[in-house]
């Protein structure tokens, strides 16, 4: 297994374990390998859009997806452990991810009254809902925090 | 993208916004991308789908035409 492959297995394996996405000093660290080794592999999953790096600070993460390394009005609670997404795509994308049940807290778009998805056994329990996609696909990775 | 609890609110939320209504995807469609992007995402092999790909991923939840190409430049 390559470099990138293995602080990309790092990255998501902490994400999925403790919900917090480890920076390139944690990983380095993890794998006993130099520090400007892990950037250098930070910056081409960026390249290979599989992660997004914090602005201004690409030594931390913003988003592996479907996970966010921040607080994200997309919060999902999948055994014991509290994750955020990016969007309500990775937010039903992180019990798709982790092949476990769980509850997605989020807010209605225009309202933002409180609104809950739920995934049990493989799927999402019906649930009143629409997404409104805003974006073309084309202009996903323009500003894909935007999106 | 977000999330409603109707179709109302969405376009409640667009007009505030003078924006257009683009496509509506149900619980269902999007949930069968979050399996098709993020269901291996934690293996070795696991890649984002490379955008000739996605047209053909999209088209098979029924999500077609230039929105939904990554390379169209006009969407309509």
């Amino acid at each position: 297994m390559n470099l990138d492959d293995t602080v990309k297995l790092e990255i998501y394996g902490r994400l999925a374990e403790t919900g917090t996405a480890p920076t390139a000093r944690e990983v380095a660290s993890a794998l006993a390998i130099p520090p400007d080794e892990a950037m250098a592999a930070f910056a081409r999953l960026h390249q290979r859009r599989l992660l997004v790096p914090e602005p201004g600070d690409p030594s931390r993460i913003r988003m592996a997806p479907p996970f966010s390394g921040i607080e994200t009005p997309f919060r999902v609670r999948s055994g014991g452990i509290v994750y955020h997404a990016n969007c309500v795509w990775d937010a039903l994308g992180i019990p798709a991810a982790l092949h476990r049940d769980a509850v997605v807290e989020a807010r209605d778009g225009h309202t933002g009254e409180p609104m809950t998805l739920e995934v049990r056994e493989r799927r999402p329990l019906a649930t009143p809902c629409v997404i409104h996609f805003a974006v073309p696909a084309a202009r996903w990775w323009a500003d894909i925090v935007h999106t | 993208m977000l999330l409603f609890r109707s179709e109302e609110n969405v376009d409640a939320w667009c007009r505030e916004r003078t924006l257009p209504r683009r496509p509506l995807v149900s619980l269902d469609q999007l949930w069968r991308l979050a399996l098709t992007w993020y269901e291996n995402r934690l293996t070795v092999e696991s890649r984002r789908p490379a955008p000739s790909e996605m047209v053909s991923i999209f088209a098979a939840i029924g999500l077609t035409g230039a929105f939904w190409d990554p390379a169209a430049d006009n969407w309509g």
